[in-house]
């Protein structure tokens, strides 16, 4: 549904924001974009859009080229953005009927899917009140519906939970895990929360300085880093204290450090037995043992920390 | 459906919007009120000056009112770009020109309406007006393609300008200069010799000049500006110089607006 062939970006000025990705998203997929600000994922939305035009590189939507039928591309596809984009002063009606005509949707299937979604979504009791009233969440929910009144197949939507608080957004991430199911809608989803790609995305590609370094399942990201890892906190030197856990078969190639934290993935041993080695050996002040998470994939492949806990 | 209904959809979109900021309708209503009602009787009185000169101020009032109506108009597409759903706009499968024509459409709408209005204070005011049918039509076709070549600047610079403050900041030059040295408020042969020259060349004055002679039956302005002696060829010359202003402006705009939304 979405195919990504050498993906490039340069802007003027020459800052390169997209160093020739590729991916492909299969029907029905939810499929996470994953970085930090400023790895690149706004800029591919852009791209696939078609309101970022590429600088090398091809990309299809529905099986048409961004480039070359991009009226075609935009007729199977809806976005909804990070920041609010609608018509404040209209009434949240007016923003889905809006959508629906510019989609060429017939009017009386345009009222069927509009009740039906704003009923779905929470938002039926506002629809008639002017979107400058509603709240985060409830303007965020009308954004999605309208995304869905055209019925697209694909779905972009760019952070999608960002500045909402930890109640709404929970709600939210529920109404999108709801979108795909049992539907062949494919959603492409941007964030930098973790947990948000954990729980909705069937496979996510992690995006570091405008290259893809890691795509697969979530799941199978984080097992690459073994069954459990251990963290500890170095007291002395951090290449020396390395060195010695790798003499005790502690530390894999695979060990990785941000600041002062070394992060062991282990294979061949437990955590038990690697946080009593280590205690014998008196390198580490503080120690801890836990499941590798998608931060820890991408502290691995990056050596920066994605993002602060959601 | 048809190929156009989309920009019926975006036309109506901007209206709604527009209906909802009544500021947008009234206040470039207000200047051209005050003329009508206050400033040509007043310089009329003071100028010692007959009924020719309160109609001549009239119809050069319309030179003030396209311009800063349709500078007005302009900002929306900053509010749409900077807190409205102009993004949602460049994601929907319309040809991007659609969003610029759209726009115009009102403009030119809400242009037409204060026109009319101007008129009518105009004759309720007692101002004559000595308009044949074919009067009418050269001063419709001046002042709507006008209108079309002023909205193209507005939204030109709408697109060029990051701010809304930038933006108000060139509005005298654009609008309000211009009307000065087009011949609005007396002949352009009564300004210095080069700045006629410069008023020959400003769409603004064979706006004015067309405008005239459609509504007042005189050519003098077109005389003015090229010194010919049928003013049916004149007429004619001095539509196709507005006809350019607004062909060449609207397609700039719609250049610069689908570069600046396409990064």
């Amino acid at each position: 549904m979405i195919e990504v062939q050498e993906l490039r970006k340069v802007y003027p000025g020459g800052v390169e924001a997209v160093k020739g990705i590729d991916f492909e998203v299969a029907p029905g997929e939810i499929f996470g974009l994953l970085g930090p600000n400023g790895a690149g994922k706004s800029t591919t939305i852009g791209m696939l859009t078609t309101t970022i035009r590429p600088s090398g590189g091809t990309a299809r939507v529905g099986g048409f080229d961004v480039a070359e039928s991009p009226l075609a591309a935009r007729r199977v596809s809806s976005v909804v953005f990070q920041e609010a984009v609608v018509d404040r002063t209209l009434s949240g009606r007016a923003n889905l009927e809006l959508h629906a005509r510019l989609w060429r949707v017939a009017p009386r299937v345009a009222r069927e899917r509009i009740a039906e979604l704003s009923g779905a979504l929470g938002i039926a009791e506002l629809l008639d009140r002017p979107v400058g009233g509603y709240s985060g969440g409830e303007r965020r929910r009308l954004e999605i519906a309208r995304s869905l009144v055209s019925e697209p197949r694909v779905v972009f939507l760019d952070e999608p939970t960002v500045g909402l608080d930890p109640r709404i957004r929970h709600e939210l991430l529920e109404v999108i895990g709801r979108l795909s199911s049992g539907s062949d809608l494919t959603i492409l989803l941007t964030t930098h929360y973790l947990d948000e790609a954990e729980r909705l995305c069937d496979r996510v590609a992690v995006m570091h300085e405008g290259r893809i370094v890691a795509l697969d399942r979530p799941q199978r990201l984080r097992h690459a880093l073994g069954r459990e890892l251990v963290e500890l906190r170095v007291r002395d030197d951090l290449p020396a204290t390395l060195a010695v856990l790798r003499a005790h078969g502690i530390a894999a190639e695979d060990a990785f450090a941000v600041g002062s934290t070394l992060t062991l993935p282990l294979r061949d041993v437990s955590a038990g037995e690697a946080i009593a080695t280590i205690n014998d050996l008196g390198v580490a002040s503080a120690i801890s043992a836990r499941e590798p998470t998608l931060d820890d994939v991408y502290l691995r492949l990056t050596g920066d920390r994605l993002a602060p806990a959601a | 459906m048809t190929a156009l209904a989309p920009l019926a959809t975006l036309s109506r979109r901007r209206f709604q919007l527009t209906a909802r900021t009544p500021r947008e309708l009234l206040v470039p209503l207000v200047t051209p009120m005050l003329f009508a009602l206050v400033i040509a009787p007043a310089l009329k009185e003071a100028l010692h000056t007959g009924a020719a000169y309160e109609a001549f101020v009239a119809v050069g009032t319309v030179g003030l009112l396209v311009p800063l109506n349709t500078m007005f108009s302009g900002l929306g597409v900053i509010v749409d770009r900077e807190n409205g759903a102009q993004r949602e706009l460049l994601a929907a499968p319309v040809p991007r020109a659609f969003l610029v024509l759209g726009n115009l459409t009102v403009a030119l709408a809400v242009t037409a309406f204060q026109i009319v209005a101007l008129i009518l204070f105009a004759l309720a005011r007692g101002i004559h007006f000595n308009a044949s049918a074919a009067g009418v039509g050269w001063f419709t076709a001046a002042a709507v393609l006008f209108a079309i070549g002023m909205y193209g600047t507005a939204e030109t610079l709408a697109n060029r300008v990051p701010k809304q403050e930038e933006y108000i900041a060139r509005v005298p030059a654009i609008a309000i200069v211009p009307w000065f040295l087009a011949g609005a408020l007396f002949p352009i042969t009564a300004l210095p010799g080069f700045l006629t020259w410069v008023a020959r060349f400003l769409p603004l004055t064979h706006g004015l000049a067309l405008m005239r002679y459609g509504l007042l039956g005189d050519a003098s302005g077109l005389e003015h500006i090229w010194r010919m002696s049928n003013a049916t060829a004149m007429a004619a010359l001095s539509l196709g110089v507005v006809a350019v202003f607004a062909a060449a402006l609207t397609a700039v705009s719609i250049r610069v607006f689908a570069r600046a939304a396409l990064r």
